[in-house]
């Protein structure tokens, strides 16, 4: 399988490719236009940007780099406690807040980094998962801080101030923070990609041996990537906390990790846009199907299934492959 | 499965306006809705699948037979009532995206609902950034009526508080002053044990020991040990859930049962049912119980939910969501509006009518914290219970008597200007 990233497309392909990103972007600039109309809301929207961020975060390392984190909701849920924590005891600013949620989950990312990264397959997923869940205890049990099972509430979005003047976060303002920050994130993810950097990450997945054969630190990609993609999942953390306006444990279990799996298998794992196709699918269908069943969790899960046996690469891999051919 | 996701007035019917026009004239055989007529919505946070689904599904009945009721007497200023019921899964990140769904999507008037504690101060909180009122059904912890209340928000179930306070007296002048605690070892465990602790002391009573089992302990063999030796008069196990299964059925094993008396604070109908046979024992409180001889139209209302419900009997939760819902109408009428400001003004001090309140004395919002006092009722789960009769009341403890002062509980209400 070719990732979007190696090949070298030609001119005709590349056009295509310009005018579908040009689309989508109009698309989500246009959201608080047409979403209410199809019987959305602009805060669905929102939250599946957010995700959107987590899971392109996790695909660095999942997709790309060939490392299977099922902890990445450990970061997510740094990230919303750094700024909970932030506009409670710092400040009321909404840029620092998301700033601390970022750096918070980033450096915790660092530092989990090499001691994952000596591990391979599943055992690089087990560490994953119990450092996950040791933030997940931590949370729990530091009461006085975290406002232990019963979350941490109490915060809220403080307005945006720029240049003196004070800008309101009502839900559409909101969106579009968010949407700059994804913007931010696709374009430093796409950057990555392109460079050396994000090659190397590719041939660590490819043939980890015969990259050491040639003397690259395949250890240390793997770390870079890691720690790189724990500060994206943190910035989706983050704005995930000033959009529900509270923090709690379960933004740190391992169910959301396993969420965050699902949403880069469903969309493709190998793909650039793939991760934020699956937030989409994820999102809408967690929203709508668990309004009408409460079983919508089997359907989740049947939609996952069916995605892994027919469409391996994820359906964005599917679409461009049937494209392609 | 498909939800039954409405009371009588069925969501993606009313929609249709004609449609909603023939499936109201069907059920609401007393009052029959102008076909223009918008309904007031009330929104209904529960959770339907997780750990608290059994409890979340027993409140959206009580609030799906209290819209009936409110329908048949003319709705809420002449308007028909709809309930919309999403699932919160018993966690809080997804009870507020389901919020932000009722209120930017189906616009909903007032919001309701929630099982535990959790998903309780996070709806407030968000409430009270809509300007929207909110009727905490069933969410416990102190702080949500205490030092985090909230102009919006009012609670319809007891506290933390009231749940150690309730039986308190009952134990420790029945069965004696010596107790043991096995304490579930996080927040909300922590709480029960300090309370019943502080009146413990505060009565000339001992605390023997506390053995701290984490959550989802299976093998509680070590801590009733410990409890043995220390001979108390009263065991105290503040577990819940599956832990609670396994410390009462082991403590049946270690025949502790017939050497102490095994207590705890608040029970539930609900769990004493998925209870084994076995461990069905011990003395504990109740928030609201089926069986209250005397009362006026309990049996009414046992005999409509057993009709409606497949012989099952109400339970506390059944009853809450049946009194926040008439709560809001009732309030909403009596306001002659919508507005959150004014209703709330209207349920300070609102005094439950006897067929919504369904037990003896008066029932009201407290005006100065917003909650609920109403009864709480001790007792014990008889010798080979069976359902339903899972449960004997000794007393009926007015709240009143027991409750902390708003001043003690430490809630100070600010009001929008």
């Amino acid at each position: 399988m070719s990732a979007s990233i190696e090949t070298k497309p030609a001119a005709a392909q590349g056009s295509a490719r310009m005018l579908v990103a040009a689309g989508i972007w109009v698309l989500l600039l246009l959201v608080p236009l047409w979403l209410p109309a199809l019987g959305g809301y602009t805060d669905l929207a929102t939250r599946a940007l957010i995700y959107a961020i987590a899971a392109s975060g996790l695909n660095l390392v999942l997709g790309y780099t060939g490392g299977l984190s099922f902890g990445h909701a450990a970061y997510f849920g740094l990230g919303a406690y750094g700024a909970g924590l932030c506009l409670i005891y710092i400040a009321p600013s909404l840029p620092l807040a998301i700033l601390a949620g970022t750096v918070l989950g980033g450096i915790a990312g660092i530092l989990v980094g090499p001691m994952a990264m000596k591990r391979k397959g599943i055992y690089f997923a087990m560490i994953t998962i119990a450092f996950g869940q040791m933030f997940y205890f931590i949370a729990v049990r530091w009461n006085a801080l975290t406002g232990g099972e019963d979350g941490l509430t109490g915060f809220s979005r403080v307005p945006l101030h720029l240049g003196g003047h004070a800008i309101h976060m009502g839900p559409v303002r909101f969106y579009y923070l968010v949407l700059a920050l994804f913007a931010v994130v696709m374009l430093v993810l796409w950057q990555i990609l392109r460079s050396p950097l994000g090659h190397s990450f590719v041939a660590v997945r490819e043939n980890t041996t015969r990259l050491r054969f040639l003397g690259v630190a395949v250890d240390k990609q793997i770390w870079v990537a890691f720690a790189i993609s724990t500060f994206i999942t943190a910035l989706a953390g983050a704005l995930n906390a000033l959009l529900t306006g509270f923090a709690s444990p379960d933004n740190l279990g391992w169910q959301l990790s396993g969420s965050f799996v699902v949403i880069c298998v469903l969309g493709g794992m190998r793909s650039y846009w793939g991760p934020f196709l699956g937030a989409i699918i994820f999102i809408v269908a967690q929203d709508y199907l668990s309004s009408v069943t409460q079983n919508w969790m089997s359907f989740i899960g049947l939609i996952f299934v069916l995605a892994v046996l027919f469409f391996p690469q994820g359906l964005l891999g599917f679409i461009k492959g049937r494209a392609r051919s | 499965m498909v939800f039954k996701n409405t009371a009588s007035l069925n969501r993606r019917g009313l929609l249709k306006a004609g449609a909603a026009a023939s499936a109201s004239s069907l059920i609401l055989p007393e009052v029959s809705w102008a076909q223009s007529e918008s309904p007031v919505k009330i929104g209904n946070i529960d959770p339907r699948t997780g750990t608290y689904a059994a409890l979340g599904e027993n409140q959206i009945r009580g609030a799906t037979m209290a819209v009936d009721e409110i329908n048949k007497k003319g709705g809420i200023l002449g308007r028909p009532v709809q309930l919309l019921v999403e699932d919160s899964q018993g966690l809080p990140g997804p009870a507020v995206s389901k919020a932000q769904k009722m209120v930017s999507q189906d616009k909903v008037d007032f919001l309701m609902g929630s099982v535990n504690s959790a998903v309780s101060a996070s709806l407030a909180q968000f409430s009270s950034q809509h300007n929207l009122l909110y009727i905490d059904t069933g969410g416990h912890a102190d702080p949500i009526t205490g030092k985090n209340c909230t102009w919006n928000t009012f609670r319809t179930c007891s506290t933390t508080w009231l749940e150690t306070a309730a039986d308190f007296d009952l134990l420790y002048q029945k069965f004696g002053k010596k107790w043991f605690f096995i304490t579930p070892d996080y927040a909300f465990g922590h709480s029960l044990h300090d309370d019943y602790v502080a009146q413990l002391t505060k009565a000339g009573g001992v605390s023997l020991g506390n053995a701290l089992a984490p959550l989802g302990t299976t093998d509680f063999s070590s801590y009733l040990i410990q409890a043995r030796a220390a001979k108390p008069d009263v065991l105290i196990c503040l577990q819940a859930g599956d832990d609670l299964v396994n410390v009462l059925k082991q403590a049946v094993q270690f025949g502790m049962n017939t050497q102490m008396t095994i207590a705890g604070a608040q029970q539930e109908l609900e769990v004493l049912e998925a209870l084994p046979p076995a461990a069905r024992l011990g003395w504990w409180t109740f928030e609201w119980y089926w069986n209250q001889p005397g009362v006026p139209h309990l049996e009414e209302f046992v005999a409509a939910h057993k009709a409606k419900y497949n012989g099952k009997v109400p339970t506390a939760r059944t009853w809450f969501g049946y009194a926040s819902a008439h709560a809001i109408a009732l309030a909403a009428n009596q306001a002659k509006s919508l507005d959150a400001l004014k209703v709330v003004r209207a349920l300070e001090g609102l005094v439950l009518p006897p067929e919504v309140a369904l037990q003896p004395g008066k029932c009201y919002y407290r005006a100065e914290d917003h909650q609920m006092i109403a009864n709480m009722f001790p007792g014990n789960v008889p010798n080979g219970a069976t359902y339903p009769n899972l449960f004997n009341v000794a007393q009926t403890v007015p709240s009143g008597t027991i409750a902390k002062s708003p001043a003690e509980a430490g809630c100070k209400l600010v009001y929008p200007s």
